[in-house]
């Protein structure tokens, strides 16, 4: 019989959900997604709880915590953001300074290596790119002792805008080079043997086609660089401290009121940008921080 | 004349429609034999970046290590007690956190790149919203949860009427919370775009075979997404072993490499051990990198 040289049946049966009505396993898949959305949304506020706990602090009474170490507003009034803006207004314009020279150099250096790397491969050009990439797995605080040491007598605002650099250029060389990946190869030659100049391609083509992803870039390396902590706090001096240097001093020197506050005072831009980068692309965004 | 054209061809990046073209077309043939150069050009900006601020001083720390103090301090570091605790801690600890955090970012990410659903961009964005918060921003955020009037250890004795998990901020636990706090968010964002990418096809072709749920997680989830999870459990190893606001705020009774770093340099002004230090930890990420995510850009 030609059914002895095929292999023995299994021993065991197919499993039991062959078996099952088809209305028994459309109600298992749709509890196992509604588990796996419920614990989505506990992991989502593990993260936002503690947020909104130190938000509410900051409009709470001090009074509550001991005495009145600083300033004296109200309960429930904006107080104690006058207060942090009056302790500590300096560092908060040296970060917007910091944000405002770091944003537009790494679009400057990071978007035309973008570019160069996936339309004008050169020679070496995969080595730069990982050599670009390697300060993300870099701790902060080795990049900040190894400038110090090298670089320690430039004024600490330049080093502070170098060392944000480090990490926010290849944010930007990767948004702009997964864009660019995802847009047709063929229609700068295109634009090129119909006879526009190098510099029609870029302005007419090139430039709006990226704009997304380069709006996205600038508002993920002000995200960044308005945050910087491990390599900052080292790199900082009194005269030059960027914002979460000067919070880490609040946490430790003020009342949790004032510290809440001058928390809310820092994701105050954050927030607006995360949204916008959602908003605009969160495709490029997501594809950008991947390692 | 042929062999010409044909080097012409092979030079063009995307050789296509390039034979169509008039052969008087000088400016547009210029621009191409310079194509090489100009890739250059444009990255010329990049490569003295680079070289400035993050090779010449990484070089630098690196050739300590042939100096007399330096290789002592190394060999200090290595061995003695305090500051090897230190380094064991935060490899212990990145490992430890890093391997929990992704396992906790599985679900999200899964839901968030195959569910549609109400909200989803709203869940998207409080995931991602502690994705670029300091160290010490996140340190401050578990006193106020865990700390001793903590909002956490108030709510349980509220409940219970007894003192539980006050200042727990403060302990080890109370770090490896906080480095699931900022590493979380960043996982979910790297592996959602990762799992958006994987064919649907091959697990609905699986279950149609008749694999249970745990066969298909084992034979052909993980295989597909094994590169994306490597990359990321890389990404949030060197994230935490990096991390130093968070133990500035949080390490009380012991200490993680980069405090060490921070206490030997500014306090002793030690500066060949926090060399030193800082050369394990930036070798140790930098292996993890090229390791897990092989050398993947």
């Amino acid at each position: 019989m030609a059914g002895s040289f095929l292999p023995a049946p299994p021993a065991h049966e197919p499993p039991a959900p062959a078996r099952m009505s088809v209305a028994a396993k459309i109600s298992t898949a749709a509890s196992g997604r509604l588990v796996a959305t419920a614990l989505s949304w506990c992991v989502a506020l593990f993260l936002i709880a503690p947020i909104v706990v130190a938000a509410a602090g900051a409009f709470s009474s001090s009074e509550f915590y001991g005495h009145r170490s600083e300033g004296s507003a109200p309960p429930g009034s904006l107080g104690l953001f006058w207060y942090v803006f009056s302790v500590w207004g300096r560092s908060l314009g040296t970060s917007a300074a910091l944000v405002a020279v770091v944003v537009p150099f790494a679009l400057l250096i990071g978007a035309p290596a973008a570019y160069a790397f996936r339309r004008r491969p050169f020679s070496g050009s995969k080595l730069l790119e990982a050599a670009s990439m390697t300060p993300l797995s870099m701790p902060g605080i080795a990049l900040a002792v190894s400038l110090l040491a090298t670089l320690g007598g430039a004024p600490r605002f330049t080093l502070l805008a170098g060392g944000h650099l480090a990490y926010t250029i290849p944010l930007v060389i990767r948004a702009v080079g997964n864009a660019l990946e995802s847009f047709e190869p063929d229609i700068e030659p295109a634009a090129r043997s119909l006879g526009a100049g190098p510099w029609q391609v870029a302005r007419w083509i090139t430039i709006p086609v990226l704009l997304p992803s380069l709006v996205v870039s600038a508002l993920l390396v002000f995200t960044v660089s308005w945050g910087e902590f491990n390599a900052s706090f080292l790199l900082a001096s009194p005269l030059a401290q960027s914002f979460p240097a000067a919070l880490y001093v609040t946490y430790t020197a003020n009342s949790f009121p004032v510290a809440a506050a001058a928390t809310i005072l820092f994701l105050l831009p954050v927030v607006p940008a995360l949204v916008l980068i959602q908003a605009i692309g969160g495709e490029p965004f997501r594809r950008g921080l991947q390692a | 004349m042929r062999s010409e054209a044909a080097a012409v061809r092979k030079e063009a990046p995307h050789g296509g429609g390039r034979s169509l073209r008039e052969p008087d077309a000088t400016p547009a043939r210029a621009a191409e034999e310079a194509t090489g150069w100009s890739g250059a050009l444009l990255c010329l900006p990049l490569a003295l970046t680079l070289a400035l601020v993050v090779y010449w001083p990484l070089s630098h720390l690196f050739s300590t290590l042939f100096t007399r103090a330096g290789s002592e301090a190394l060999w200090q570091v290595l061995s003695a007690g305090r500051y090897r605790t230190s380094l064991l801690n935060s490899l212990l600890l990145s490992v430890a956190a890093a391997a929990l955090s992704l396992l906790l970012s599985l679900i999200p990410a899964w839901v968030l790149a195959r569910e549609r659903f109400r909200g989803q961009g709203l869940l998207r964005g409080l995931i991602s919203l502690p994705l670029t918060f300091s160290g010490v921003l996140v340190g401050f955020l578990a006193v106020v949860m865990l700390g001793r009037a903590g909002a956490v250890p108030s709510l349980l004795r509220f409940l219970t009427g007894r003192e539980l998990l006050a200042g727990s901020a403060y302990t080890l636990g109370g770090l490896f919370t906080a480095y699931l706090y900022f590493e979380v968010p960043r996982a979910v964002m790297t592996l959602e775009p990762s799992f958006r990418r994987i064919p649907g096809e091959l697990d609905a072709a699986a279950r149609s075979l008749g694999a249970v749920p745990l066969s298909r997680f084992g034979r052909v989830f993980l295989p597909i997404a094994a590169p994306a999870l490597r990359a990321t459990f890389a990404l949030a190893f060197s994230a935490s072993l990096g991390s130093f606001g968070v133990a500035l705020m949080l390490a009380r009774r012991f200490t993680v490499a980069p405090l060490e770093v921070y206490t030997q340099l500014t306090g002793f002004s030690n500066d060949s051990v926090a060399g030193a230090l800082c050369l394990v930890l930036a070798a140790s990420s930098f292996l993890a990198d090229r390791l897990l995510s092989g050398g993947r850009a």
